[in-house]
């Protein structure tokens, strides 16, 4: 009984160990492929339209009802209490330090690091990448090292995107709901924030995006077994990515603070 | 213009190629059969580098590419043309950049219209003039097989390596395919090898044969002498009969 579960943990720690292996050797690869830079600038552009711009309907979506939500939730004590001068303040500071990049950083990997999984991975199983290599082209610099850093610039400026309107909506919804006007949200918005709260968040988006580019590339590229591998990898890369997100940010949180 | 010795590959513990030796003449055309899963087109994939071998040499055209780093591939590469079994066609791209992408990656000079023009010609060639503008989704079968062949040859590469060229096509259509290929042959003076299961198609396109059998060449020749190989297992496998050790 107990030899049995210590071979499921063993089996368990190399199967993570080898995943985080591999996301390493992968980081090494890319790495090496951009310096000096040796990467399709073509493809670049591709991924940044397909990654980036084509994100932006949902990423307003979410990011409007986001500064509503939190509006929504304090109504109540905002009334209550007679806190209106801390409305701007209160939903400037959740939503650049923490609601955004975490929230966008997670709809960023379900929209764009899944599909990104999926593609990689029936470029596998259909011997797509078998045929760049055959061409002799690196897979790594052509299609990886690319998409890395689309991620990477479109969750930073998806971030930026999303916290002004995510500020819009929790103006509109405090208006509405809480009776605070325009004039006094902006002003315990822009009195009482810094810099450092916007760029404490950016920090964050930069590095979910880092982390969704990884994985979603290293569980695409790994791929075994076909269609139900490719759903398998899928699911994969979404909790890896959730996981590094959520990880990412209690260190980045603990080490900016 | 391929020279292999004791060829040894082993994947997850499983011997998969055991001593393979070969030699292949320039401008020769070699077919290779075999049953499923006896290691062909990972013979060939080794070919081009894409499995690295336990040991043994693999010499194409005077490079041996055993050891070789990736970057060190990219000119014996640059001189294998290769039709992959699920034809491996670019999803991303229309068909007509399918076609001109070896072509544009090694000759990055070339301009856009240049590059559009020849990809035209070679689809005239495979009779897809039309289709140039269609993603490989919107393709059939034999359409896709079609853009495959012209991708692989597009580049008058000196070695054209085809995997399964009219696998699920109807007699017709491969008729059609090994017609093409020769005339493709004819025009480039390639070396070709094709796998099929289709021996009695490839038969009409091909001089030489082997036979792959559980990563071993139990068969390597002239086509005129494959009847006549005492092996029973190459017998069996020829004649598709049921009895014997297969």
């Amino acid at each position: 009984m107990t030899g049995n579960l210590l071979a499921r943990l063993g089996e368990s720690f190399l199967l993570i160990a080898h995943e985080v292996g591999g996301v390493i050797h992968l980081l090494f690869k890319v790495l090496v492929a951009l310096i000096p830079p040796r990467f399709d600038r073509d493809e670049l552009w591709r991924n940044l339209y397909k990654m980036g711009v084509r994100s932006v309907p949902i990423i307003i979506l979410t990011a409007f009802f986001t500064g509503g939500i939190m509006v929504i939730q304090s109504a109540v004590f905002v009334k209550k209490f007679g806190a209106t001068s801390l409305v701007g303040w209160g939903a400037g500071y959740a939503v650049f330090r923490e609601v955004g990049p975490i929230l966008l950083g997670l709809m960023f990997s379900g929209r764009v690091g899944s599909n990104n999984t999926a593609e990689l991975g029936t470029m596998v199983i259909t011997e797509q990448i078998d045929g760049l290599r055959a061409l002799a082209i690196d897979p790594v610099n052509y299609l990886i090292v690319p998409r890395v850093l689309a991620m990477i610039i479109m969750l930073f400026l998806l971030t930026i995107l999303g916290d002004i309107v995510a500020i819009a909506g929790a103006a509109l919804f405090g208006s509405v709901l809480a009776d605070v006007s325009f004039a006094a949200f902006w002003t315990s918005f822009s009195q009482n924030l810094h810099i450092a709260d916007l760029t404490h968040g950016l920090v964050k988006a930069a590095v979910f995006g880092f982390i969704v580019s990884l994985t979603s590339c290293w569980f695409g590229i790994s791929v075994k077994g076909g269609a139900v591998g490719v759903g398998r990898a899928v699911n994969n890369s979404v909790v890896a990515a959730a996981l590094g997100i959520v990880l990412s940010d209690y260190i980045i949180t603990y080490t900016l603070s | 213009m391929i020279h292999v010795s004791n060829l040894h590959l082993t994947i997850g513990g499983r011997p998969l190629l055991q001593g393979m030796d070969l030699h292949v003449e320039s401008g020769s055309v070699w077919g290779i059969i075999g049953p499923p899963g006896g290691g062909k087109s990972l013979f060939v994939k080794t070919l081009c580098g894409l499995f690295r071998p336990d040991r043994g040499s693999i010499i194409i055209d005077g490079t041996e590419i055993v050891g070789l780093s990736e970057p060190s591939m990219v000119p014996v590469r640059r001189k294998i043309g290769m039709l992959f079994q699920n034809n491996a066609l670019f999803d991303f791209m229309r068909v007509w950049e399918n076609v001109a992408f070896p072509l544009a990656r090694l000759r990055p000079e070339l301009s856009q219209d240049t590059l559009r023009e020849r990809s035209l010609m070679r689809l005239q060639e495979v009779g897809l003039l039309g289709s140039e503008d269609k993603w490989p989704a919107e393709l059939s079968g034999g359409m896709k097989k079609r853009v495959g062949i012209a991708r692989a040859t597009m580049t008058d590469a000196p070695l054209v390596i085809y995997d399964e060229p009219t696998a699920g096509l109807d007699p017709v259509t491969t008729s059609k395919i090994y017609d093409l290929l020769e005339k493709i042959r004819q025009e480039t003076g390639a070396t070709v090898l094709a796998i099929s299961s289709d021996i009695e198609g490839l038969s009409t396109f091909v001089k030489n044969m082997m036979l792959i059998h559980e990563g071993r060449f139990l068969f390597q020749g002239p086509l005129s002498e494959l009847t006549d190989c005492g092996d029973p297992l190459v017998h069996q496998f020829i004649r598709g009969l049921e009895e014997g050790p297969l």
